[in-house]
């Protein structure tokens, strides 16, 4: 079966029904170039939610509170001209809160000539834009994510839980290796959240599981810039476990 | 918190986040962005009959965010203004990581892009609205609705590419 460019974007964005997205699954599996071109769509998401996703996350201007809760209709270009008025000194173009970044950021999923390799199908798969373009993780990922012990000696399976903490804002985050990624996780209701992917650089001798004992240093700023104290210990973590995630 | 027993204003409130979000994706800086999201709001406000409780508050908005900006846009052109991305795109430090970098290479190249394809990436790519809601937005069909993401998305990356080659 032939699938359109469009049809491949929606199966990336997630909108095919059920019987389409078994068909197109069907075909990614027996042909790479439309997995190709499947990555592309999704690194072209991942890429521009990365950019302006972390948006959301900075602090609401006051007047525009306080607009929420006033019925006055002005112009755009009056509202502009009153604004330069007051305030003489051009406000400088700054995002004071580039920590706070690490929110949304997918790293090394470049699609595009932009340059870096692919991710191997399965991690893309894995996760994929949820509510509000956030990465959500299903599947495998979410499975280990719930259920696995950073600590249990040797994990088996496509998917090894790193490190879990309890993040700044409060609920739990914990670090994973797929495949050729690696990425943070937090707990958010009833799913696990992936502010950040990024791929596992390649060892010197090429071979990945070599290299994936070493997070990418983009997902261990993110760890420090999230954790609240120390990382769980064994005990911990399975109280957290217990517990289903929640604090 | 139900939308029956929350207040309009709170529930506009509460969007705000994602109607800053969008208006940054639309607009080429963050002033102009946070103007177009206050007027929205008050236009929002001031039409609430319009407004059907069970319907979605967010794509009402975003369908009045995006009206105001084709106006003011239009406006613009009248009245000559001179109307272009800001040169330098957003400062950050000089050290900062490549992926910053690739943060502000994709702003850039988005701000480039023609007005229909920076508000249908802002509502699909950046809000994540499904495509049905995007296209109500939109008050487009849901076949022009993909078509036009499609080539949004490859305008943008080549875009991407061409900046790609340019740096290397």
């Amino acid at each position: 079966m032939k699938f359109s460019d469009e049809t491949l974007m929606a199966y990336a964005d997630g909108e095919l029904d059920p019987a389409t997205r078994t068909a197109v699954e069907r075909a990614i599996r027996a042909d790479p170039s439309l997995a190709a071109k499947v990555r592309q769509h999704a690194a072209t998401r991942s890429n521009v939610f990365a950019a302006f996703g972390p948006i959301a996350d900075e602090p609401v201007p006051p007047r525009l509170s306080a607009a929420a809760h006033s019925g006055k209709v002005i112009q755009l270009h009056t509202a502009r001209t009153a604004r330069a008025e007051a305030s003489q000194e051009k406000r400088r173009w700054s995002w004071p809160e580039w920590g706070g970044i690490a929110a949304a950021l997918i790293v090394g999923v470049v699609a595009g000539g932009m340059g870096v390799g692919s991710m191997q199908d399965d991690v893309q798969l894995a996760a994929t834009a949820g509510a509000g373009g956030m990465l959500v993780a299903h599947g495998e990922l979410a499975d280990a994510l719930s259920n696995r012990l950073a600590g249990a000696a040797g994990q088996s399976g496509p998917v090894r839980v790193g490190v879990s903490f309890e993040a700044k804002g409060g609920g739990y985050c914990r670090s994973f290796m797929m495949g050729t990624a690696a990425g943070l996780a937090c707990r958010n209701g009833a799913e696990w959240r992936v502010p950040l992917m990024a791929e596992a650089s390649k060892g010197a001798s090429g071979d990945y599981r070599q290299a994936a004992s070493e997070m990418p240093p983009q997902v261990l700023d993110a760890i420090d810039a999230r954790m609240s104290g120390q990382t769980l210990d064994a005990k911990a973590e399975e109280a957290a476990r217990e517990r289903g995630w929640k604090r | 918190m139900t939308s029956a027993a929350t207040s309009l204003p709170t529930q506009i409130a509460a969007l705000l986040p994602r109607l800053r979000r969008f208006a940054r994706t639309i607009t080429f800086n963050r002033e102009d962005a946070d103007d177009l999201v206050q007027l929205a709001v008050e236009r929002a406000l001031n039409r609430s009959t319009q407004w059907e409780p069970g319907t979605r508050l967010d794509s009402w908005i975003f369908r009045i965010m995006k009206n105001a900006w084709i106006d003011e846009v239009r406006a613009r052109m009248r009245r000559d203004t001179v109307f272009a991305p800001e040169q330098a795109g957003e400062h950050v430090g000089d050290d900062f990581a490549e992926a910053h970098q690739q943060r502000m290479a994709i702003q850039k190249a988005v701000s480039l892009l023609s007005e229909d394809h920076r508000i249908v990436i802002g509502l699909v790519l950046v809000d994540g609205l499904p495509y049905k809601e995007a296209a109500e937005v939109l008050e487009i069909p849901m076949g022009t609705l993909t078509s036009r993401l499609a080539r949004a998305r490859e305008a943008l990356q080549g875009l991407l590419s061409d900046q790609a080659r340019n740096v290397s």
